[in-house]
């Protein structure tokens, strides 16, 4: 069984040696200093969250997404024909995003996450996976503009994305996630997801995973396990009925278990975590379980979140020596 | 003559820049808790001026004293830590209440502020509280074993506070549900927590909900237990007029008429068509006039240029439909 994580990690924190990015960007907005400084601290910043994952035992690691405002605008501001509106909730969080616009038709222009994956690259022991907004969630969490039907701009959405997937691949990534959660606020636009997955995962060779969390998936299976990807990711904090819809799932997949709620300080139990990932093995083999948090970490504090993952570890390691 | 489109603010004003500074000092350790509150005091008092001279006619004390919503009620209460930093938003960080055990008060919340600001006007003040559901959702829980256990016991909590203010005089009482509107799921849950806020309450109430998809959850909303529902409505266009024309609620509306998100003050023309609009389907006695949401986050310029605007549009209208 790998441990993983989802995406993000909180961007500061107490017990850093980096500087706080916070400050940081004080001090960038108030011109105070130039931004190949403020680049720079967000790289002393990413190295110590790669570091933080790696000390804690986490198989695959990603950047931690560091250079972030939110999971939307940092892909939308280089796809060309997005501009970025005002603040809008994001799902049922109390957090905000800026809200993407399509101006004009959407297209690939330039290199979005390439220098960041290979900074990331270098500068971790572990493998990193990349991390993507998928094509379909991208485009529901934007304003259409031109676009008169969703389908045509999710579809140029995924056509961009797919350049810059094939991008990360060229870049070294063995795997690739696709965050997806906006299927479960509109389950009946599956078709739509499936599509869009196919032409975004057109011509990879490296794994490849998608991620849906904050709810249960019931309505969206099978379909949902028989998408192009290696690798499904499901949130089992928030949609526990996600144990009682396992059954069938692909012998040629692998699933990736949100266990550790990322969205509540709450520290989950070692026995706890053993207990589940038992269920889960009932249906899929421990050889094929990626155990992570239920997504992203920056819904926590720092030190919660270190918290987080150094338990995920050791629930991984019991689990393992239980079960296998 | 018909009366009616009484003229409110929804609860929250920015703090001035002597007041945002003493809270840091206050953080610090550098001031102590009278000093603070002596500044809160000064700065209550200079906001009710303000709505005293641009006249409007249901005042509050501007929240000097509070630094967030669901913050100020935990740290008042027993049964919640508070939070390192999490992030909202970009560069926005705030702590977040942890629920640690069981949640209860033993002393008032705000009924000292509110006996405070209304011995400074003879116009009404209105009680503000954050509802029940918003704070336990903006909350981490690591004590309650469901979110409904928690929801309930703070419901009992506030409902205290809000007997308190109506046996201190107060006759308006809002008690702020943003958050309702983000789980249709649980809505139904919410509102009966809200129910037992309001149970016995003799007071005019309302209820503040912001950032839904209102139309999502129409049915519960308009069955929610208060006299008046307080909603945005400029930055949706007043669309959901539309809906309440179809489908009368009979209760108050206290409509959102201009956008706390934008710099921008909006014209007295523009304003008056928004309440003329909402004349068509609400009695003047019904229709409660006021911006969509808390106006802390704008500058005390734009803040007071807005309300002006908007109660010139109130009086205009007033004189020409020969409402008192």
């Amino acid at each position: 069984m790998i441990t993983t994580v989802i995406g993000n990690y909180p961007k500061i924190g107490p017990g850093t040696r980096a500087p706080s990015l916070r400050g940081a960007i004080g001090q960038y907005d108030q011109g105070k200093i130039t931004l190949e400084e403020l680049h720079r601290i967000e790289d002393e910043v990413t190295k110590e969250v790669i570091q933080e994952q790696v000390d804690a035992g986490i198989d695959v690691v990603t950047d931690g997404q560091i250079r972030w405002d939110d999971g939307q605008t940092y892909i939308a501001q280089k796809i060309n024909g997005f501009s970025i509106n005002g603040l809008i909730r994001y799902f049922d969080s109390n957090t905000y995003y800026r809200h993407p616009i399509a101006e004009s038709n959407l297209e690939w222009n330039e290199p979005i996450l390439i220098r960041d994956y290979k900074f990331a690259q270098q500068h971790s022991s572990k493998p990193v996976k990349a991390v993507v907004t998928g094509p379909y969630t991208l485009a529901k969490l934007s304003q259409r503009g031109v676009y008169s039907d969703l389908k045509t701009m999710v579809m140029d959405v995924a056509t961009a994305l797919n350049k810059e997937a094939l991008a990360l691949q060229e870049a070294g990534a063995p795997i690739i996630q696709f965050d997806e959660p906006a299927i479960i606020m509109h389950r009946d636009e599956l078709p739509l997801l499936k599509e869009a997955s196919e032409a975004v995962t057109q011509g990879l060779t490296c794994k490849t995973e998608v991620c849906v969390y904050f709810r249960d998936v019931s309505g969206l299976v099978p379909g949902l396990y028989q998408l192009p990807f290696d690798v499904i990711g499901l949130d089992f904090a928030w949609g526990p009925a996600n144990f009682d819809l396992l059954n069938g799932f692909p012998q040629d997949k692998e699933l990736a278990i949100g266990l550790l709620d990322a969205r509540n300080t709450h520290l989950e139990q070692v026995d706890e975590i053993v207990a589940a990932v038992r269920r889960v093995a009932e249906h899929v083999s421990l050889d094929r379980l990626h155990l992570s948090p239920s997504c992203g970490l920056d819904f926590l504090p720092r030190q919660n979140a270190r918290q987080k993952l150094a338990r995920l570890v050791e629930g991984a390691h019991a689990a393992q020596e239980a079960l296998s | 003559m018909t009366k009616g489109l009484l003229t409110t603010s929804v609860g929250s004003f920015p703090k001035p820049s002597y007041l945002a500074r003493a809270r840091t000092q206050f953080a610090r350790g550098q001031i102590d808790q009278d000093q603070l509150n002596q500044l809160a005091s000064k700065a209550t008092e200079h906001w009710i001026r303000v709505q005293e001279e641009i006249g409007l006619d249901i005042l509050v004390d501007g929240e000097m004293y509070r630094g967030d919503m669901v913050t100020y009620f935990s740290e008042h209460m027993q049964g919640f830590k508070i939070s390192g930093l999490v992030r909202s938003y970009g560069n926005r960080y705030y702590r977040k209440p942890i629920a640690v055990g069981p949640v209860s008060s033993n002393a008032e919340m705000t009924v000292d502020w509110w006996k405070h600001a209304q011995s400074l006007t003879d116009r009404p003040i209105k009680g503000m509280l954050t509802g029940p559901y918003t704070i336990a959702d903006w909350s981490f829980n690591e004590h309650y074993p469901s979110r409904e256990a928690f929801v309930m016991d703070l419901a009992a909590v506030v409902h205290n506070e809000a007997m308190a203010l109506q046996k201190a005089g107060a006759r308006y009482i809002q008690i702020d549900e943003p958050a309702i509107s983000t789980r249709p799921d649980e809505m139904e849950m919410a509102s009966r927590a809200l129910g037992i806020v309001t149970d016995g309450l003799e007071a005019y109430t309302f209820t503040h909900i912001c950032y839904g998809d209102f139309l999502a959850v129409y049915d519960q909303l308009v069955n929610l237990p208060v006299d008046n529902l307080d909603l945005e409505m400029s930055n949706s266009n007043y669309d959901l007029l539309d809906e309440l024309e179809k489908r009368p609620t009979g209760k108050g509306l206290s409509m959102g008429v201009t956008d706390v998100h934008s710099h921008l003050v909006e014209d007295v023309e523009q304003i008056k068509k928004g309440i003329m609009r909402g004349l068509q389907v609400f009695p003047p006695d019904h229709l409660f006039i006021d911006p969509d949401c808390g106006l802390k986050t704008r500058t005390e310029e734009e803040s007071i240029a807005k309300l002006r605007n908007m109660v010139s549009a109130v009086r205009q209208v007033k004189f020409e439909m020969g409402i008192e």
